[in-house]
């Protein structure tokens, strides 16, 4: 039942779109923070009914509370693995999480646009996590709401905390603030220019990480980063926004720049490599997810530049999604075993669906 | 393929076949990250190389590994292992390892983040106590057993409402 639910949640008003035009180079934003309940071992450790006390506990608290009314609740057992990699393509819910189920559930309220959602995650890593995506840059949001529910909870639960290493959490990656706050930028330009180099040395020198954000046998799938501060303790939380808004906003500048220089440089160059693209999945008939995402991220491009028509603007961090297996087979209620082949050529179509102005 | 190694970047033109034999990510990895930060403590290698502070951190570890936290029975072994500690009291436990690892991850060791109301309540309500004890010891001392008495009543109050919430 559980799992049925689980994907009617998704909204179905997705197609109102945030911002047309800032979502492009940063396409969507993450804010999480991890509390742990005083005088509780962490979720590594604790046994099954002890994660089942826990979580019977911070449901109360939940549970027909007016706040938490759109909210809905899923238990993890109860998922199967299909909604569980839904869970990571639309909610951004860690991989992890989807392992020893017992005891872990989630509560999920979905926002008008695509790409934007919060969640409250019970006994994933530590024991409350709570976590806002929003499309495009938007961190002072997202980072609002988080606070806005921790607030909440702050009054209800008597939180881990050291005056020295402040929030204890099980990882010491996430001590301090246990704020994480994270944005998957397309940088498709500023990955290949010399700049990038510098960029991240700069990045890694003040506490930040870029990471590729699909990563295949080494290789970045789709130009896509996510950028992430590294350094919890130490900085208060106001720093860490201000800084990653900063950096984002540095990045958009990087990118766009290398963008002109590019298009100055090499005019005839970008031109076909963007035409080649486009050809590729307007004929192509079986199409991977990482080919297909290596296509889009180069068609994306093509549209910010103005260098290609006949095609719609798309959403990339939308598409990126929908045409994800799991997402396929979902919406096109596929059945029994599907092979590869099967689900490249349904993607290839759903793609030309979606972009091409005319098929 | 765009290689991004502790802070220098490379780019290397491959095919994805021949990237496949250039794989230095494995799925760990880019899951755990502390596990690779702790790896680099634990594991030695012999042409790497160490700084004084590593050798120490070095040092420590291996003469505690089997150390147990008494609230949740966590040895370091299985911290290093997992890449996370298993409650509260494993950061005061294992505090002359784990903090100059927090360190060379975090940079600090000192919180400038929020403090939970009830944490500085409590705080400032402990302190209270050690005020009121102190103060009892000073009536007990000068036999003022009525003021006494009274500040022992407080100290039990003020501490049934900190401990049995």
């Amino acid at each position: 039942m559980t799992g049925k639910n689980f994907y009617l949640l998704e909204s179905k008003t997705g197609k109102k779109r945030s911002g047309e035009n800032k979502n492009k180079i940063i396409l969507n934003t993450r804010v999480r923070l991890a509390r742990n309940v005083v005088d509780h071992k962490f979720i590594n450790l604790s046994s099954g009914p002890e994660k089942n006390v826990l979580l019977k506990e911070i449901r109360k608290y939940i549970d027909d509370v007016k706040d938490f009314k759109d909210f809905r609740f899923y238990s993890i057992k109860n998922l199967g693995k299909i909604q569980r990699d839904l869970l990571f393509k639309d909610y951004m819910v860690s991989p992890e999480a989807a392992n020893k189920m017992q005891g872990k559930g989630l509560f999920i309220r979905s926002g008008p646009n695509w790409g934007e959602s919060t969640i409250i995650m019970i006994n994933q890593e530590d024991h409350l996590r709570i976590q806002s995506i929003r499309p495009g840059l938007n961190i002072i949001e997202a980072y609002k709401e988080v606070f806005r529910i921790e607030r909440y909870f702050e009054r209800k639960i008597s939180f881990a905390f050291d005056k020295n290493l402040g929030f204890l959490t099980a990882s010491p990656l996430n001590l301090g603030t246990a704020l994480k706050i994270s944005v998957i930028a397309h940088l498709p330009v500023l990955a290949i220019s010399p700049m990038v180099a510098d960029f991240v040395k700069k990045l890694n020198q003040v506490g930040y990480l870029i990471n590729g954000y699909f990563v295949g046998h080494s290789e970045i799938i789709g130009n896509l980063f996510k950028i992430s501060n590294q350094v919890t303790l130490g900085k208060s939380e106001g720093t860490i926004v201000e800084e990653m808004q900063a950096i984002c906003l540095n990045v958009i500048d990087d990118e766009k720049a290398a963008r002109i220089k590019l298009k100055e440089s090499d005019p005839l160059g970008i031109k076909d490599n963007i035409y080649r693209s486009f050809g590729l999945l307007k004929y192509a008939k079986i199409l991977s997810y990482e080919e297909s995402l290596e296509l889009l991220s180069i068609l994306r491009l093509g549209l910010d530049l103005d260098i290609i028509d006949g095609i719609n603007d798309f959403d990339y961090f939308e598409i990126m999604g929908k045409i994800s297996d799991s997402h396929i087979i979902t919406d096109l209620e596929m059945s029994g075993r599907v092979t590869d082949d099967e689900l490249d050529s349904a993607r290839a179509d759903l793609i030309r669906k979606k972009i091409l102005k005319e098929i | 393929m765009i290689k991004i190694q502790g802070g220098s970047v490379e780019k290397i033109n491959l095919c994805k076949e021949c990237a496949k034999d250039f794989s230095f990510l494995t799925e760990k990895d880019s899951n755990n990250d502390l596990t690779r930060i702790l790896y680099r403590f634990f594991n030695s290698g012999a042409n790497e190389h160490h700084s004084t502070r590593d050798k120490k951190i070095l040092r420590n570890i291996s003469y505690s590994r089997n150390r147990k936290c008494p609230f949740c029975g966590i040895d370091l072994k299985t911290i290093k292992k997992i890449g996370r500690v298993g409650c509260s009291n494993c950061y005061n436990e294992f505090k002359d390892v784990l903090f100059p690892i927090i360190k060379s991850i975090q940079g600090s060791l000192e919180n400038k983040g929020r403090v939970p109301i009830k944490t500085s309540k409590k705080i400032r309500l402990e302190k209270n106590i050690k005020d009121l004890k102190h103060k009892l010891k000073n009536e007990i001392v000068t036999e003022n057993f009525e003021e006494a008495a009274r500040i022992r009543d407080r100290i039990k109050k003020l501490e049934n409402s900190i401990y049995d919430r």
